[in-house]
C-alpha cells in the first residue's frame, strides 16, 4: 500500500518539467526528504551553502552581502512554474510567492500614495477646503433672512459693518 | 514733485455676504457713502446682501 503510493508520488514527480525536478533535488522541502530525516539531519550541498537561495545573504566573515542564487526573474520563472504544476508550497519563501505579494499589496496600495491600509489621499486643496467652504457658505444663507432684516432696518446710509 | 490728485472716482468692489466669493465692481464717487444693496449671487442662486469691501492700503 504504502510502496504503491510511493510508486505514484515518485511518478508525479518525474512528470514535473526537469528545471523544477533539479531545483527541488537541490533545495528539497522539508515535506518530501527521505523517511526519517529532518531538515538539521538532511541537507544538500546546495543547501548547506545557501539556505534559501532565493534571499540575498550576509557572509558570516566578511559581512558583505551577496545577490540571491536566483535572480528575481528567475524565481519568478520558476514560481510560475511551480504554481502550474501545483507544486508552490514546496519552494522556499520568495518574494514572488503570492502570500508575499498580497502582503505587499495590502501594505502599500496600488503604489499610489495613500491607497494602502490606514492611509489616506492627499487631494488637491480645493478638495481638502471644500467641506469646511460649504459649511461657511451654508451657516452664510442660514443667517441671511436675519441679515438682511437687521441692514434693513438700520438702513443703508447708517450701515458701518463691512466686510474686509 | 507733487503728487498726483486722488480721483474723484473710485471702483469698488461689492462682496456677497454668502460667502461665496461672488462681488459685483460699481464706480462711485469718492465722498460719497460706502455701497450696500440685495442683489443676485449665481453660486449660490438667491438674490442676497452685498456689501462693499474696505479698500486695501488706504
Amino acid at each position: 500500500m504504502a510502496a504503491a503510493a510511493r510508486q505514484e508520488h515518485i511518478k508525479l514527480a518525474l512528470a514535473l518539467p526537469a528545471r523544477l525536478r533539479t531545483f527541488l533535488a537541490r533545495y528539497p522541502h522539508p515535506s518530501i526528504l527521505p523517511a526519517g530525516q529532518t531538515p538539521e539531519t538532511f541537507k544538500t550541498a546546495y543547501q548547506e551553502d545557501t539556505p534559501n537561495p532565493f534571499l540575498p545573504l550576509r557572509h558570516p566573515v566578511t559581512g558583505r552581502w551577496h545577490e540571491p542564487k536566483y535572480s528575481l526573474r528567475r524565481q519568478a520563472e520558476l514560481y510560475k512554474l511551480a504554481r502550474e504544476h501545483g507544486v508552490a508550497e514546496l519552494l522556499p519563501s520568495t518574494p514572488k510567492s503570492a502570500e508575499e505579494r498580497l502582503r505587499k499589496r495590502v501594505e502599500e496600495g496600488l503604489r499610489v500614495k495613500g491607497t494602502g491600509v490606514g492611509q489616506k489621499v492627499k487631494g488637491h486643496k480645493y478638495e481638502r477646503q471644500l467641506e469646511a467652504k460649504m459649511e461657511k457658505r451654508r451657516q452664510a444663507m442660514l443667517a441671511m433672512p436675519e441679515l438682511i432684516k437687521e441692514w434693513k432696518k438700520v438702513g443703508k446710509r447708517n450701515w458701518t459693518n463691512f466686510p474686509k | 514733485m507733487a503728487r498726483k490728485a486722488k480721483s474723484r472716482v473710485i471702483n469698488v468692489r461689492l462682496l456677497s455676504m454668502a460667502m461665496t466669493g461672488y462681488f459685483y465692481t460699481f464706480t462711485r464717487l469718492r465722498t460719497a457713502q460706502p455701497m450696500s444693496m440685495i442683489k443676485y449671487d449665481p453660486i449660490v442662486r438667491r438674490r442676497v446682501l452685498f456689501l462693499e469691501q474696505k479698500r486695501k492700503g488706504k
